[in-house]
């Protein structure tokens, strides 16, 4: 059946060479999210302009007319073509650059390729996104050997960067002190005591470090994390989830930066269509990413990936059947971003967005941000909550309440309220992180307020009046 | 912006009580293919049907109105109904049942959930599908303890169900021959000397086999190979891609594999990617993890794991933010092929033409059918092209000559003759493997033919063969 030519309607459409409609409510038009529901949680699952949606079904309906020709032929152009633009934004070779479902399985394909070995450890966060530090959890929870010991760096925020860095630094020492006894010979490419002989032999520690962690929504320090590590010797994996389209001043600049390995959804603040990341290898260490996962046609057995190395791109080509119109599609994402202006004007006005906004909900809430300084704070605010606060766990808050309370934000935000901002309890308290989207204005932020305030009473009155600590 | 509710053009939907149009070209209506296009390949990628197709991206604008309510709170219900219509299909129950982007995802799943120890043996087969033959490399390629051995099941089609089985048995007798001296103890729970207790269990070995292979597309034993696995004491780990929707009754529940999965977006109608996973429940101990791992994950120690809970369904409900309409619209899929008549009416006519046109093709061609009988053939029937045949491996066929020959059949009948069908090198021979589909006909295997002959031709002339 000839597809009768699909034909953009409305916000579907923009004229690249007119003036796009300004930063705040009138951008909507571009944006497929219901007009009564105030969306202040961009950062969870991204939302993507209708005209990228537009782009999106049209391929789908393309590749429907042939599948042979589309995944025989036409795919790898349109892949290369995405690929290189993310290079060129994250200051990669394009080389370096794969694309996967998520960052989930980005995370899950870097730590599963490395070998480990009895006497490994892997140094994450307390603040590690759940799915990544079971990852490490799983790693370490083979029955028997071998398996990587699995260390927590402690967040609790508020920090400063000076901060945050002095407890990672401390945190490697300490790790390395209390396995003395272990030989971390098998460090990183770049780092003192490498050598090619070496290579492989011996222990190693791997660090995971968010460049943004998700609750709080907070800028790490991580380009510095990622020096302190190469200079002891530690692998960096950076969480980069919330990075790729947010983080713009300064650019990403990973060829400056130089971590081990670098990971961020597209779909989330880079406006591409739900799944598709970013999985950088720099080339010096595609070599430990033996395999894709799903394992793929293009597997290099070790013999030939001695000589020829392993084909990291190739193997992620093409990683068995799956709906490829997301990672095509980056590009009218981008051609998309750039019609408003590109990655600075967008992210001015998120940033300047996320501060006042937040400084509102803040007053409304009666409350005050978790990040007085502006350091930690791109586009994603946290604004605590009108709750108790207890100084010690368990003091106001059972187990139970908390995720009761949790279940009660979730549902009184998006049925009664139809509005929604992250919750999370850290630290003894309640906060909101809210993600400003250049569809976003704050009175976004008053009419959010107004929601916490009427559910948090509630609560006192329900959850917390009944139980006690 | 709301979005103007989404209308559906005329074979976008359909009336469920009206009856459906005959089978045929008469249904490429409700295909997306190209008018001019003769898909005789839907086994590779599938095809969806434009119901389906407009529910998928219906779906997808709901989410997008609010993302955040629909992932968590009304998604689970979605999915849950999908995997209810798939566990019913192969006679399995819900809950050992989930969903992955493909196959080859589910097969990695399995196999790289395994505790591999040293002495273990990983035994595939010269026909299984690339990604999965290389999955098996890529763990017994480990640099280092602990890793499993690789061994292979050698098939050269044409074989009768009796020769597989034959075969298939031999293999695993000779290997735990070479390896007396190992204990192979760790036994899949319904195998004789299954014990409970980890200390009993030293070795194990896995076998990965099709129940219907890629190239050539032949129906397997695999029933009778699962017992076979079970008699002795060997896991196994059903490829089945190509199954659901194709083979009829598929009882997963009476012939009790230890893992088996299948592609739901092939012949199931389903959007492009989603597959089925099925562990028994005896079997989810094993599956400790997702991949990839997800928020569900139960940690070692943890009160549930103690229970020997993985938690198997909730880990796979969401391994990361993905599109996951494929797997939310199988319902819409299933609906589909009922209104057409059911999986029966379908299949029946799909292998009544596979048969017909088979015939037809090796008639035009001036060959033959690789499987003479009929019974090796579901819907994919295999004909040999006319190409020259060696005996001997080399004997005419440059090594470089065989990739360079797919890829000038592969470009011609999808550039020239706006047709394609999968082409192979097996046995010195080569060899086309058509799928067709309810919107096929037998004019389209003539086609085909005439296609093919001519590039073949052309394949003669321009190609420099070694002198035999």
């Amino acid at each position: 059946m000839p597809i009768h030519k699909l034909t953009p309607v409305d916000g579907e459409a923009y004229d690249p060479s007119k003036k796009p409609p300004p930063f705040g409510h009138p951008l909507k038009y571009h944006f497929a999210l219901d007009d009564d529901y105030v969306n202040l949680n961009h950062g969870s699952y991204g939302s993507l302009p209708r005209p990228v949606i537009f782009a999106a079904t049209e391929l789908a309906y393309k590749i429907e007319r042939n599948p042979d020709l589309f995944h025989r032929i036409e795919y790898f152009e349109g892949l290369n073509k995405s690929r290189a633009s993310i290079a060129k934004l994250i200051g990669a070779e394009t080389d370096e650059v794969v694309l996967v479902p998520n960052a989930t399985h980005a995370l899950n394909t870097v730590l599963r390729n490395f070998e480990w070995r009895e006497g490994d450890l892997i140094i994450a966060a307390t603040t590690t996104y759940g799915a990544v530090a079971n990852t490490a959890l799983y790693l370490s929870d083979r029955s028997e050997q071998p398996r990587p010991t699995v260390l927590a760096v402690d967040y609790t925020f508020p920090l400063t960067h000076a901060q945050i860095l002095e407890r990672f630094t401390a945190r490697l020492r300490e790790a390395k002190q209390a396995h003395a006894s272990t030989s971390f010979t098998d460090v990183p490419p770049l780092s003192p005591g490498h050598s090619e002989e070496g290579r492989g032999k011996g222990n190693k520690i791997v660090a995971v470090i968010d460049s943004i962690t998700a609750n709080p929504g907070a800028l790490m320090p991580w380009k510095e994390m990622v020096r302190v590590a190469r200079e002891e010797g530690v692998w960096t994996a950076i969480d980069a989830a919330h990075s790729i389209g947010q983080e713009a001043k300064p650019d990403i600049n990973l060829s400056e930066a130089q971590p081990d390995f670098w990971l961020s959804n597209c779909h989330k603040w880079l406006y591409a269509k739900r799944g598709c990341a970013v999985l950088y290898v720099p080339k010096r260490n595609q070599y430990i990413i033996r395999s894709s996962i799903p394992t793929s046609h293009d597997y290099v057995r070790p013999e030939k990936a001695k000589v020829n190395g392993t084909d990291f791109v190739l193997q992620h080509e093409w990683t068995g059947t799956a709906d490829e119109t997301p990672y095509i599609t980056v590009s009218d994402a981008l051609a998309f971003r750039e019609w408003l202006g590109g990655e600075k004007a967008i992210n001015d006005y998120c940033h300047q967005l996320a501060l006042d906004g937040s400084k509102k909900l803040a007053e409304v809430l009666g409350t005050r941000v978790l990040d007085e300084s502006g350091e930690l704070t791109l586009n994603m605010p946290n604004v605590q909550l009108p709750l108790p606060v207890e100084k010690t766990p368990g003091e106001v808050y059972t187990p139970a309440q908390l995720r009761k309370i949790n279940a009660a934000l979730r549902d009184g935000l998006l049925k009664e309220w139809k509005t929604y901002g992250a919750h999370y309890f850290h630290a003894g308290a309640w906060w909101t992180r809210c993600s400003a989207q250049v569809y976003n204005e704050v009175s976004d932020f008053e009419y959010l307020g107004k929601a916490f305030n009427a559910l948090c009473k509630e609560i006192k009155e329900t959850i917390l009046a009944e139980g006690s600590a | 912006m709301t979005i103007p509710k989404l209308v559906p053009s005329q074979f976008e939907t359909y009336d469920p009580t009206e009856p459906p149009p005959p089978f045929g070209h008469e249904l490429k209506k409700y295909v997306p293919l190209d008018e001019d296009y003769v898909n005789l390949n839907p086994g590779s990628w599938g095809t969806v049907p434009l119901p389906v197709l407009f529910a998928a991206t219906r779906l997808g604008y709901e989410i997008e109105r609010n993302p955040d309510k629909i992932y968590r709170q009304a998604f689970l219900p979605l999915i849950y109904k999908a995997r209810e219509s798939v566990a019913k299909l192969i006679c399995a129950q819900t809950d050992e049942v989930v969903f992955a982007p493909n196959a080859t995802h589910a097969l990695n799943t399995v196999l790289r959930a395994f505790e591999w120890r040293e002495g273990d043996l990983l035994i595939g087969a010269t026909t299984l599908y690339g990604a999965v033959a290389n999955t098996i490399r890529y763990l017994a390629d480990r640099s280092e303890h602990p890793r499993p051995e690789a061994h292979l099941v050698e098939y050269t089609f044409p074989l009768t169900h009796l020769q597989i089985l034959d075969i298939f048995r031999a293999k695993l007798r000779a290997v735990k021959e070479l390896y007396a001296d190992r204990q192979f103890t760790d036994v899949p729970p319904l195998s004789p000397g299954y014990s409970e207790d980890p200390a009993d269990k030293k070795n194990k070995i896995v076998a990965v086999f099709d129940s219907i292979t890629a190239q050539p597309g032949w129906l397997m034993p695999w029933q009778e190979m699962v017992a076979v696995c079970r008699e002795e004491g060997v896991w196994s780990v059903v490829d089945a891609a190509h199954s659901i929707g194709q083979e009829p009754d598929i009882n997963v529940g009476e012939a009790k594999p230890d893992f088996w999965v299948s592609d739901c977006h092939k012949w199931l109608y389903a959007k492009r990617g989603c597959a089925a996973l099925y562990v028994p429940k005896r079997n989810q101990y094993i599956i400790k993890s997702s991949i990839p791992t997800s928020h569900n994950y139960v940690p070692r120690g943890c009160l549930k794991e103690r229970g020997k809970c993985t938690h198997f369904v909730m880990q796979h409900a969401w391994t990361g933010t993905p599109d996951h309409t494929s797997y939310a619209t199988v319902p819409d899929a299933l609906a589909f092929r009922e209104w057409l008549g059911g999986e029966k009416a379908i299949n029946g006519y799909c292998h009544q033409l596979a048969l017909s046109g088979g015939k037809r093709l090796a008639e035009i061609l001036g060959t033959r059918l690789m499987d003479q009988t009929g019974k090796h053939t579901l819907n994919m029937p295999n004909i040999q092209l006319p190409l020259p045949v060696e005996s001997i491996r080399g004997e005419l066929y440059e090594p470089d000559m065989i990739p360079e020959i797919n890829v000038y059949l592969r470009d011609k009948l999808l550039d020239e003759w706006k047709t394609y069908v999968v082409h192979y090198f097996h046995a010195g021979a080569w060899w086309c493997r058509c799928s067709p589909q309810v919107f096929n006909e037998l004019s389209d295997f003539e086609y085909l033919g005439a296609a093919l002959i001519v590039v073949c031709r052309e394949i003669k002339e321009r190609f420099v063969f070694r002198s035999a």
